[in-house]
């Protein structure tokens, strides 16, 4: 595969052809060569986008577009044929007016969104896009592109009042505009679902209705954007991981982890066992924790609140376990680059608690099983409803449990496995049919998978310490160097909800990272509403909406 | 039916026998504690050399240096709880020892008593320093001014002898 991709690639005219990890990395000099590539990688199997990440060299008076292509390939497992990927780049003019490329959205239609986030922050136009528009900012950043180097947040936040005065203004032409095109005769009409709607979180879908049955669907995001990728730029290394880890609060340590392996790849220093396996713990703590909101929204958003209440008081055991780690609940910003960052001074305290809560959950699951999983009204309202194809997975580019559901042999700990996972036993967990029933089932089947996994790292830790290689007083951390030499990392995990991939720039001589793109998986399952809930009634919209554990805190960044 | 309803009578009995489920006032002592809970901060004066590195390394610019009219500590932090995150990157990051910054074993008790802040300034974790404490750290400081200055004084005048002596063996 790796070969047969190389070949392809090298027909063109390169820069340079390199493997990276399981990337096939390639740099194009022309950029009109960009089109007739990705349409033949597309027939050689890279059939997903991951993300479209532009680098503002301000420097050099460049912009440097990264095409991250991933060859998901849902039906094979990762151990019977290596899944490799594709990282191209092409530099681009900085000059607004030349700052244009031909979108790969018609080709790979998961680009759609990334494309349009990369016109929004950078100003990169994309040729040919289906509807190029501003999105992801609020009215007031519009044409200022507000991630380049030489925009001036401060000189930004001057002017507050004619700021929000435009976000208002903007709602308002909207509704005219929809009053002029629609009118008041017939059925047609536009309803907002979000950002108040008790299922919604901070969303907006513009539903498009024509009666009871569902036209068009636009989301319009945006409400909790924070530029976060921007605020890691201004802190250093270590610092920048209150920012990393407020990608969204439900599950914390991941995106840390994430971020930590790009730096240590960066400096080229190597973390301890010890802090791998740890890193395992609480990874899996923190997708349990997870999970168990989303197990219990998938039935808040069809009204019955019960289940979440349920979830939410197993959640407090796992969240004690964080707790007692790291000192606190939600934030916990217990991942650092070097390792993990505090030490472990009792062990078997610490494990006694992972017991403690595991237990509660053991003792809660068969009563969840009997009344809600079982539950017939779920049941006739869930099954074969909203159904992902596996060739749904590779065109959109869903990921995590929403693509496990359909039976896509898709999870990173195992394709590109980080921290401590290669040394650890377990396979893809999958359902059949994809449903959004089966959304809900594979959650609970990834809990008892987390689980297993936690268990299996505690022995790990355990036989270390008793062979007397590990030091948990002591082995938390590495040394790192204050200062990082130039050079730019690719990493994956496998986040709660679906793939989490980080690219992090650094310039020499570097205290803080030059730039962070950060892909997650709810851009994709946002994108997807689009094309899911056309033809579905206005009473399926919370039921599809919270199968795909959707979180907004990821989506925005 | 009777033996129905007796049934049903005795299950909703069986209640009053379970253990109930609120058995602690969160109000006043925390459902679970963690020995390192990440709570308010403590500062000590006498431990801070005031080097600045806390204030450096805030991710969100919650502390603010008091400056003293001493020359160590130059300045100590204070913490505006109102913006903190409780990161706790400026314990991390605290060269002395003990911890002259501290949030860890920190205290849960952030809202006053009554359950309402009337100022902002209820929100600061100010430093109290008394006034003797300052006023004797000041004498330290001259007598270890006076010191020096006399050490350099004394090796100056032995310079300058060896000098005159290296002279007069020249001569």
């Amino acid at each position: 595969m790796r070969e047969k991709l190389k070949e392809i690639i090298g027909r063109y005219d390169v820069e340079y052809i390199e493997d990276y990890r399981s990337w096939v990395k390639a740099k194009l000099k022309n950029k009109e060569d960009l089109l007739p590539l990705i349409k033949e990688l597309k027939k050689a199997g890279v059939k997903s986008c991951s993300t479209v990440s532009p680098t503002d060299f301000i420097d050099e008076n460049r912009i440097e577009v990264n095409y991250f292509l991933e060859n998901l390939n849902p039906t094979k497992s990762s151990k019977e044929e290596e899944k490799v990927n594709v990282w191209l780049k092409v530099d681009l003019d900085r000059d607004l007016q030349n700052c244009e490329i031909d979108s790969i959205t018609p080709i790979m239609p998961s680009a759609n969104y990334h494309e349009l986030e990369a016109y929004s922050t950078f100003g990169v136009k994309f040729r040919g896009h289906p509807n190029l528009r501003y999105f992801l900012i609020s009215r007031d950043y519009y044409g200022k592109f507000p991630f380049r180097k030489d925009f001036d947040f401060k000189e930004h936040e001057k002017n507050l009042i004619e700021n929000i005065n435009a976000i208002t203004d903007e709602f308002l032409e909207e509704f005219e505009e929809h009053e002029k095109t629609i009118g008041h005769e017939g059925s047609r009409t536009v309803l907002h679902w979000g950002p108040t709607h008790p299922a919604s979180g901070p969303i907006r879908l513009k539903v498009f209705t024509n009666g009871e049955i569902i036209e068009k669907v636009e989301p319009d995001i945006g409400y909790v954007w924070r530029a976060l990728e921007n605020l890691v730029e201004r802190k250093d290394f270590i610092g920048a991981i209150v920012a990393v880890e407020r990608i969204c609060f439900m599950d914390n340590p991941n995106p840390m982890i994430c971020y930590s392996e790009a730096v240590e790849e960066i400096a080229g220093k190597e973390i301890t066992p010890f802090a791998k396996y740890m890193r395992v713990i609480l990874g899996e703590t923190g997708r349990i924790a997870s999970h168990l909101i989303s197990m219990g929204s998938f039935f808040g958003t069809m009204g019955l609140q019960t289940f979440l209440m349920w979830c939410l008081d197993v959640r407090e055991y796992f969240l004690d376990v964080l707790e007692d780690y790291s000192g606190a609940r939600i934030a916990t910003s217990c991942i650092e680059p070097g390792g993990v960052r505090y030490p472990l001074p009792d062990p078997e305290a610490w494990f006694n608690e992972i017991d403690k809560a595991i237990k509660k959950w053991e003792k809660v699951k068969p009563d969840i099983e009997d009344i809600f999983l079982k539950n017939p009204l779920m049941t006739k309202r869930a099954k074969n409803t909203g159904v992902f194809t596996l060739e749904d997975v590779e065109e959109y580019f869903l990921a995590g449990p929403v693509a496990r559901a359909s039976g896509a042999k898709i999870d990173v700990r195992i394709d590109e496995p980080y921290a401590g996972y290669a040394d650890l036993e377990m396979d893809y967990v999958t359902c059949e049919n994809g449903d959004a029933r089966d959304r809900l089932y594979i959650i609970v089947k990834e809990v008892d998978q987390s689980i297993g996994l936690i268990k299996q790292a505690i022995e790990k830790i355990r036989e270390g310490i008793e062979k007397g290689e590990m030091n948990p007083s002591k082995d938390h951390l590495i040394k790192m160097p204050k200062k990082l030499p130039a050079g730019e990392s690719v990493r994956r995990i496998e986040w709660a909800r679906g793939e989490i991939l980080m690219h992090l720039v650094t310039q020499d001589k570097a205290t803080s990272p030059y730039r962070l793109k950060i892909k997650t998986p709810s851009v994709n399952h946002t994108m997807m509403l689009e094309n899911l809930l056309p033809g579905h009634t206005l009473s399926d919209i919370p039921l599809l909406y919270g199968s795909m554990h959707i979180c907004q805190g990821d989506l925005d960044r | 039916m009777i033996f129905e309803i007796g049934e049903k009578i005795i299950r909703v009995m069986k209640a009053f026998t379970e253990p109930r489920i609120a058995i602690k006032d969160i109000v006043k002592e925390p459902a679970h504690k963690s020995p390192i809970f990440r709570g308010r901060h403590e500062i000590h004066y006498e431990f801070c050399i005031g080097c600045d590195a806390c204030n450096k390394i805030c991710p969100v610019d919650a502390i603010k240096m008091k400056p003293l009219p001493l020359k160590k500590p130059r300045m100590v932090p204070e913490v505006n709880l109102a913006v903190c995150i409780f990161c706790g990157l400026c314990e991390d990051v605290c060269p002395t020892k003990p911890k002259a910054i501290k949030l860890s074993g920190g205290d849960i008790e952030i809202i006053a008593p009554d359950g309402t802040h009337k100022t902002l300034e209820d929100f600061w974790v100010r430093v109290d320093i008394p006034e003797e404490w300052i006023e004797q750290k000041k004498r330290e400081e001259e007598e270890k001014a006076r010191k020096k200055r006399e050490m350099m004084e004394k090796k100056k005048r032995e310079a300058e002898l060896k000098k005159q002596e290296a002279k007069g063996e020249e001569k």
